[in-house]
């Protein structure tokens, strides 16, 4: 096994690792991305590459773990962008590729996959796309079958584990057959689904046969071209055979509902419960669209009724074509209001908009309790509460009360909340820096910017190389942990052995920025020295705060070496500064006097720092 | 067919159990689904998860519905509660965990709501992270609710299927304290209720 990835414990990945590679026939216990990364080896496929994302990480946990086994070669890239071009080289030589990513990675990716589009592939190529509805951990919810079909690659939707798996291994038959991408659009309730999966047989991979091929270059004359090609692709994938693999049609009733993925998985529970009844069509294609009998099949309801998650994809493919063959029903969908158009769906919500359509009672219960809240907190040990509040302190220190502080996507997004209020501006990976451009551009007022280092890699350093030639004025700082630790740990390419390392601070260095300092933030008093140094100078400064992840260092050792902190009383002055500047989760105050939970406790210390606690209160607990 | 919900929060290990129970059951050819739902935070962030024995297509249990919630800590307990089916039973761990924005505003816990809203059900008490310490190994509290969950009957499966799962859910060094604690947790379950099965 590589190190480097600390996706759960030890065992568990271990037994991921043996429980894919079984043979066919076995039932295994899977979660969705774990089907995926089964799916790919049953299908053939020979190189593979991601960028880490939620809900899509767990497939490249994974493939780091067992690609060897697989005969897979798969690589962490630094973007999706890179991924999907690494997976359609690939490709171009006749070998099958993956490339695999949540839902606004592959807006990152997405001007080659229009291209790819055009090209065609030679191997079978499948990009995957979990998209996240409801936001669970994403800045949007946008729905990725629109990609899909504004580029014209074919979109398909699984809706459980087991169909996550057979999807992805059709997907690649399709793809080889038409020589055309296909699209997975996954969701949250499908990837990060466990369900029984059965395993299937593993085909055999294909040879390199490259043969150089005008249709990878893009330039407009062979663009030109391209335009018929894919349509005549898109004509192909209508076939019925292909239909008939990805859709099902049940149940009989004058009640069509028209579903696809997730949404599908709700609907018979909630019809049940109701006691109302439909016949289901289940789309797994859904672009292109299985015309006639979408059609045959509304011709024979009385009530059409569209339920998907996202947004009216598959619906307004389908109300166009009606338009077009002059066939009128009562549709209800998200187009007219009758079902919600944003979040994802549950048996719940489907019974609440059902039973309207049907005319039939059903009384939402009031939910009981409006108890605290549990938001979302650094970890005990994190080394972004100290850098946050350092940053804080200096600010404070140096008379700057309401500085512009861009931050970007990651755990470090999390100074947003209180009590450090360090996030002002977070739209997509890398945008911390070029906002910051634009604040330096628009204002005089102070700009310190928060990125971390594996953001930093992925779309960072064109921001900085632009921020810096254009005589941009702000500080930046780069929250180093050396992992990609929100979506579980994954490595950057800070790791070492056996990747190269790439060093930040030379990066950095390299662009010509000369005002760069690099910090432990666990030494507060160096590290708030360092911030106020880089406050008082004048033009782009950078700051490299470089501290392990609490949760790898903790992976790194034993729990027996762990000095837990406790508060002595007699010297606590109840000043509350750890509690509410510092913020701990391991602390807390039970009538009026602070705590420290020994069973949170990381034993980082910082908090026993006379800059958190100026009356030396906080100890090693006997 | 059963729907169990486990709350927590990150790091008490909330999802190795509900993987027990679930590869128990697919070791009995059972269709399991389980879903998992948790926010951006790691480690002391809120978790849940929610698992279904029987030929379900949602992961998601419907209100109202659940035949069980096991609860690791108090505060998650009560914002599961709504899952719950009307005589639906809580497994209780009696841990607090204190959320940081109750520390920052000088708050408490919410002791006294939680203690009303639980009287309104019934309630099994399991002092999960007492007996794990006593064991000598406070990581296996987890494995306590286990056995306690076991004990009542509701999950329908065989107890070697259960510590079979334990046994492929963890690593060798682990298998005797999470043994122990499965037993010592089903008879946590039985002394503090002993008709529940």
């Amino acid at each position: 096994m590589r190190d480097g990835i600390s996706s759960g414990e030890g065992s568990r990945t271990e037994m991921v690792y043996d429980s894919l590679l079984e043979p066919e026939g076995k039932m295994e216990f899977l979660l969705g991305n774990e089907a995926v990364a089964r799916g790919i080896y049953e299908a053939g496929v020979s190189v593979a590459s991601t960028y880490p994302g939620t809900p899509s990480s767990e497939i490249g946990d994974v493939l780091f773990l067992v690609s060897e086994r697989m005969g897979i070669k798969f690589e962490f890239a630094t973007n999706e962008k890179v991924a999907l071009e690494i997976a359609a080289a690939a490709s171009s030589g006749g070998l099958r590729s993956f490339v695999f990513m949540k839902h606004v990675g592959l807006n990152v990716a997405m001007d080659s996959f229009v291209s790819l589009a055009g090209s065609g592939i030679k191997g079978g190529m499948v990009v995957f796309s979990a998209d996240d509805p409801s936001m669970h951990s994403s800045q949007n919810e946008q729905d990725n079958r629109y990609l899909g079909k504004f580029a014209r690659i074919v979109v398909i939707e699984p809706s459980s584990p087991q169909e996550l798996k057979d999807f992805v291994v059709e997907a690649f038959e399709l793809s080889e057959e038409i020589g055309h991408p296909v699209l997975i659009r996954s969701v949250t309730r499908v990837s990060h689904v466990r369900a029984n999966v059965e395993l299937g047989e593993l085909r055999n991979k294909n040879e390199w046969n490259y043969k150089k091929d005008p249709s990878f270059v893009l330039i407009p004359e062979n663009a030109y071209k391209a335009q018929a090609e894919i349509s005549k692709r898109i004509e192909m994938a209508k076939s019925r055979k292909y239909q008939s693999t990805f859709n099902t049609i049940y149940g009989d009733s004058p009640n069509l509902i028209i579903t696809s993925g997730s949404a599908y998985n709700y609907i018979d529970e909630a019809l049940q419960l109701l006691k109302a009844d439909a016949r289901i069509m289940k789309i797994g294609m859904s672009f292109p669209i299985d015309s006639d009998t979408i059609l045959r099949e509304i011709k024979n309801a009385e009530r059409v009724i569209f339920v998907e998650e996202g947004g009216p994809f598959i619906e307004e493919q389908v109300l166009s074509l009606c338009a077009l063959n002059s066939v009128n029903k009562k549709f209800y969908g998200k187009m007219n209001g009758s079902v919600p158009l944003s979040y994802e769906m549950d048996v719940n919500r489907t019974m609440e908009f059902l039973s309207k359509i049907y005319g039939l009672p059903y009384e939402t219960k009031e939910k009981p309790l409006d108890l605290a809240q549990r938001p979302p907190v650094l970890c005990p040990g994190c080394p972004h509460r100290a850098t946050y509040y350092v940053a804080k302190m200096a600010l404070k220190q140096r008379g700057i009360k309401n500085p512009i502080a861009p931050t970007d996507i990651g755990c470090y997004t999390l100074g947003y909340y209180e009590p450090y209020l360090l996030g002002d501006f977070c739209f997509s990976m890398g945008s911390s820096i070029g906002s910051s451009s634009g604040y330096s551009m628009s204002t005089g007022e102070k700009v310190i910017s928060f990125i971390g280092d594996s953001t930093f890699f992925h779309s960072g350093i064109p921001a900085l190389v632009s921020a810096y030639h254009n005589n941009h004025n702000f500080l930046l700082v780069v929250m180093d942990n050396s992992t990609t630790a929100m979506t579980g740990g994954q490595p950057t390419p800070e790791t070492s052995s056996p990747f190269k390392r790439v060093d930040i601070e030379r990066v950095v260095r390299g662009i010509g920025i000369e005002n760069v300092f690099t910090i432990d933030p666990y030494d507060l008093k160096t590290s708030l020295d360092t911030f106020k140094k880089a406050l008082d100078s004048e033009g782009l400064s950078v700051i490299i705060s470089k501290r392990d992840c609490a949760l790898n260092a903790d992976r790194n050792r034993s729990p027996d070496e762990i000095k837990v902190f406790q508060v002595n009383q007699d010297k606590c002055n109840l000043c509350y500064n750890c509690v509410k500047n510092f913020a701990c989760a391991a602390l807390y105050v039970e009538d009026g006097i602070v705590n420290i939970d020994p069973e949170l406790c990381d034993g980082c210390s910082v908090c026993s720092d006379p800059l958190v606690c100026p009356f030396n209160a906080i100890e090693v607990r006997d | 067919m059963v729907s169990i919900v486990f709350a927590g929060v990150g790091g008490q290990g909330v999802v190795t159990v509900a993987n027990i129970v679930g590869r128990a059951a697919v070791a009995e050819n059972k269709n399991v689904l389980m879903t998992e739902l948790h926010g951006m935070a790691q480690r002391g962030g809120r978790i849940s998860v929610e698992i279904r024995i029987g030929n379900y297509h949602s992961a998601i249990i419907p209100d109202y519905t659940a035949d069980a919630l096991v609860g690791f800590e108090e505060l998650e307990t009560l914002h599961n509660i709504s899952k719950l089916k009307s005589d639906g039973l809580i497994l209780l761990n009696r841990r607090r965990i204190h959320p940081v924005t109750l520390t920052m505003m000088l708050r408490g816990y919410p002791e006294e709501e939680i203690e009303r809203e639980l009287k309104k059900h019934s309630v099994v008490t399991i002092e999960a992270d007492k007996t794990a310490l006593e064991l000598g190994n406070k990581r296996a509290a987890n494995t306590i609710m286990v056995g306690a969950l076991f004990a009542t009957g509701l999950l329908g499966l065989r107890e070697e299927s259960i510590t079979g799962a334990i046994k492929r859910s963890l690593s060798q060094r682990h298998w005797d304290v999470n043994l122990q604690a499965f037993s010592e947790g089903k008879k946590l379950s039985l002394l503090e209720a002993p008709g529940i099965s």
